[in-house]
């Protein structure tokens, strides 16, 4: 295997398998609970940077397919009696459906236009579900606490839960990793730069773009259905919060757009720093003012992420960095 | 495409500073740990939670932690819960800001588990929050008392150790329909417009079943958009000779529609809607708000009294609602709210029970809790013991009140439903 001489596969990988790993070895309830939240922010930050990094569309609604993907794999697991895993990727592969459908329409849109409809296309899906009553309406759906005896216990189903997401975020990594440096990523590197030109030397867009945004949502999915399961209930408001689509955004800014290793950094840090401020007995009241000017500063002398500065600055690490 | 990120983070991050600047300065204050004095002979339990102290529920959850922090300060001044052995239980408090939002509450609940060992759990303000931070309580054996969680399903998910403070919500309206038939018996018709959100939805769905058993027509039952702000699509939908209109969802919505049926001349004998009218504020309205009938978890009108209590074979607990409202408003110079209530009534159910076990063992805190049957300034309190719905709680009923006129013509609320501690009769509404 060529890819495991190339750092920049390895790196976040192996971050990410070390630091899941020490998690699960320490076996300790609050550390894991902290992991989850970063690691959850981890997955979904890399997967709308496939979309965002590499072909430049700005997807204002991407969690949409978190709450598509949690609803119908929640759904899975407490109407129909699934097993987690099965029911995960049931919501995953709705949510890459959705989003083929979606996509073939709405990424005919440019720049601000596609932005927009992504806004619509979450509000829709809220809509949608908060009068569907398979899903519950809006009262939503819960499972029983006995639902948790199935894993032996509330307390090991939170651990399968916490394995199963620190995999699927190693697997968005890779997913992230062979989209970039493959031929296709390269046809979507061209489309982010000149879709036009793209085009003219024989790129396929609309085609290309489909499939990436097919991509970029069956994590999302996967993800929400862990989230929800986790949560024990979910109801509309919970699962089409644009907040959590905005933060995605900032996450994958922070880190630096384009890159592997960018979101996971900023999914990290930004997570990271808002729970540290949150508990902080010096910070807690203040925590919102601090984590905004510490985003301020961050954005006015690092505009290009934290991965992409080191990156421009440090000729050496341009091949660890990807 | 850099240029876009630079701005649009620069928004975010002037937007975090500006909603973090814009809570209202009482919650800071307000919200600081109350430690109780050391006592060498004393033992501390500590009540761990998250308060909602920026976002959605801010106002909502800090008058709740307010009324949980002045049942601290008067236990710990009173010098802490004594046992029948001897032993002196003061209280402290542990708590961390969950934003209103879902994200962090179960990391939070862990961390106040496991990091900082609270003792007991009082649950964040709202259903959805309660629903998420309830599975680790039990998780870790933890009781917790939930206060500003009204849904009825967090208590049918065979949890043990959650027991709820407020009257659920399937019972938020159903006493509207008994006044409706008090008022006029021979009611046949009503019309149901309502929030479709989980709230307001799962009262209603309550309100529907309750009205028909009692032989009225549901003429029209229709869910609205959070947000509505024109309500002329469902009000011309309105069957004219309607008997009732029920529903409404929230604060804002539901002030928009009782002025739009005020506005469009609806003639009806009774209208009764969710949230609002017990809001001092839904008197703004004006005319409209006159004859509105809201249900309220507690109002400080309502009469319980010792007297009521013995009259009813229930052991009284806890201050009058005079003492506690006067306690209150020398605290955090403003009226005590219903939430206000509930947060002191969650920190007073925990008192009883930990006072009749005679420990803070979870298993004999949680015996005394089932067994738990009281009557508190507040009302009754009374939780489930049934697989089903244990927790649920059973003895707390809605008091409804109804915006009337006083002498000279102002709008004021009176206690009109139970009778029991009715401050004046309920009227028909009259002819617009």
């Amino acid at each position: 295997m060529k890819v495991w001489q190339k750092p920049g596969f390895w790196l976040p990988l192996v971050i990410v398998l070390v630091w899941g790993g020490a998690v699960l070895l320490i076996h300790q309830d609050t550390m894991r609970e902290s992991a989850f939240v970063l690691l959850m922010a981890v997955g979904l930050a890399s997967s709308l940077n496939i979309l965002l990094g590499y072909t430049g569309y700005v997807s204002f609604g991407h969690i949409v397919f978190f709450g598509l993907g949690g609803y119908t794999g929640f759904y899975l697991l407490s109407e129909q009696g699934w097993p987690l895993f099965a029911s995960a990727i049931g919501g995953g592969l709705l949510s890459a459906f959705i989003a083929g459908l979606v996509g073939l329409a709405v990424l005919r849109l440019r720049g601000a236009y596609f932005a927009l409809a992504t806004i619509g296309i979450n509000e829709a899906a809220r809509a949608f579900v908060s009068n569907f009553e398979p899903y519950g309406g809006a009262t939503g759906m819960f499972v029983n606490f006995s639902a948790y005896q199935k894993y032996g216990g509330p307390g090991p189903a939170l651990w399968t839960t916490f394995t199963f997401l620190w995999i699927t975020t190693m697997v968005v990594l890779v997913a992230s990793y062979l989209v970039k440096h493959s031929r296709f990523g390269l046809g979507l590197l061209a489309i982010r730069e000149d879709e036009d030109a793209a085009m003219v030397m024989g790129v396929k867009a609309p085609k290309a773009k489909t499939i990436t945004y097919v991509i970029s949502a069956f994590f999302p999915g996967v993800i929400g259905t862990l989230y929800f399961f986790k949560n024990g209930n979910i109801e509309p408001g919970d699962a089409f919060q644009l907040h959590m689509s905005i933060e995605m955004l900032v996450m994958v800014m922070l880190g630096g757009m384009g890159t592997v290793m960018g979101p996971l950094v900023g999914a990290v840090g930004y997570q990271w720093l808002r729970g540290y401020l949150l508990t902080s007995p010096i910070f807690k009241d203040l925590h919102l003012a601090v984590a905004g000017a510490m985003l301020l500063v961050i954005i006015l002398f690092v505009p290009a992420g934290l991965v992409g500065w080191v990156r421009n600055h440090v000729q050496r690490l341009q091949k660890v960095l990807e | 495409m850099k240029r876009f990120g630079v701005g649009f983070v620069f928004v975010i991050a002037l937007s975090f500073i500006v909603a973090s600047l814009s809570a209202p300065p009482g919650a800071t204050a307000a919200a600081k740990t109350v430690k109780p004095a050391a006592a060498a002979a004393a033992k501390t339990v500590t009540i761990g939670f998250t308060a909602s102290k920026t976002g959605k529920f801010n106002v909502e959850a800090t008058r709740q932690i307010n009324g949980l922090h002045l049942w601290m300060e008067q236990v710990n001044g009173a010098g802490g819960i004594k046992l029948a052995d001897g032993t002196v239980i003061k209280v402290a408090d542990k708590f961390y800001d969950d934003e209103s939002k879902k994200e962090r509450v179960q990391e939070l609940y862990t961390k106040l588990i496991n990091t900082d060992k609270a003792d007991f759990l009082i649950s964040p303000y709202s259903s959805g929050l309660t629903d998420a931070s309830a599975v680790i309580a039990q998780q870790y054996n933890r009781i917790m008392i939930t206060a500003g969680a009204a849904s009825d399903s967090t208590y049918k998910k065979g949890y043990t150790l959650v027991y709820q403070s407020y009257t659920p919500a399937s019972r938020y309206l159903t006493g509207a329909v008994d006044i409706l038939l008090k008022l006029a018996p021979k009611a046949k018709k009503i019309a149901i417009i309502h929030e479709n959100d989980k709230f307001a939805t799962d009262v209603v769905k309550a309100l529907k079943i309750y009205a028909e058993k009692k032989g009225l027509n549901v003429a029209l039952f229709e869910g609205y958009d959070s947000g509505t702000a024109d309500f002329a699509p469902f009000i011309n939908k309105i069957p004219a000779d309607v008997d009732a209109i029920m529903g409404g969802g929230h604060f804002a919505d539901t002030t928009t529609l009782a002025r739009q049926l005020y506005e469009k001349k609806i003639n009806t004998k009774m209208i009764a809607l969710l949230v609002a009218p017990p809001e001092p504020k839904f008197a703004e309205l004006g005319d409209a708000c006159i004859s509105v009938v809201g249900s309220s978890q507690w109002e400080p009108l309502a009469h319980f009294t010792k007297e009521s209590a013995a009259k009813e074979g229930i052991t009284w607990f806890g201050p009058t609602g005079e003492e506690f409202i006067n306690a209150y408003k020398a605290k955090y110079k403003e009226d005590p709210s219903y939430h206000s209530a509930g947060g002191y009534v969650a920190g007073m159910i925990l008192q009883d029970a930990i006072m009749k076990a005679g420990s803070t063992d979870t298993a004999k805190v949680k015996a005394a809790l089932d067994a738990m049957n009281i009557m508190t300034f507040y009302g009754q309190l009374k939780f489930a013991t049934g697989p089903k719905d244990h927790g649920l709680q059973l003895g707390h009923d809605m008091v409804y009140i109804q915006w009337q006129k006083d002498k000279q013509g102002k709008a004021m609320k009176q206690v009109v439903w139970p009778l029991a501690g009715a401050t004046a009769s309920a009227f028909v509404c009259p002819a617009r």
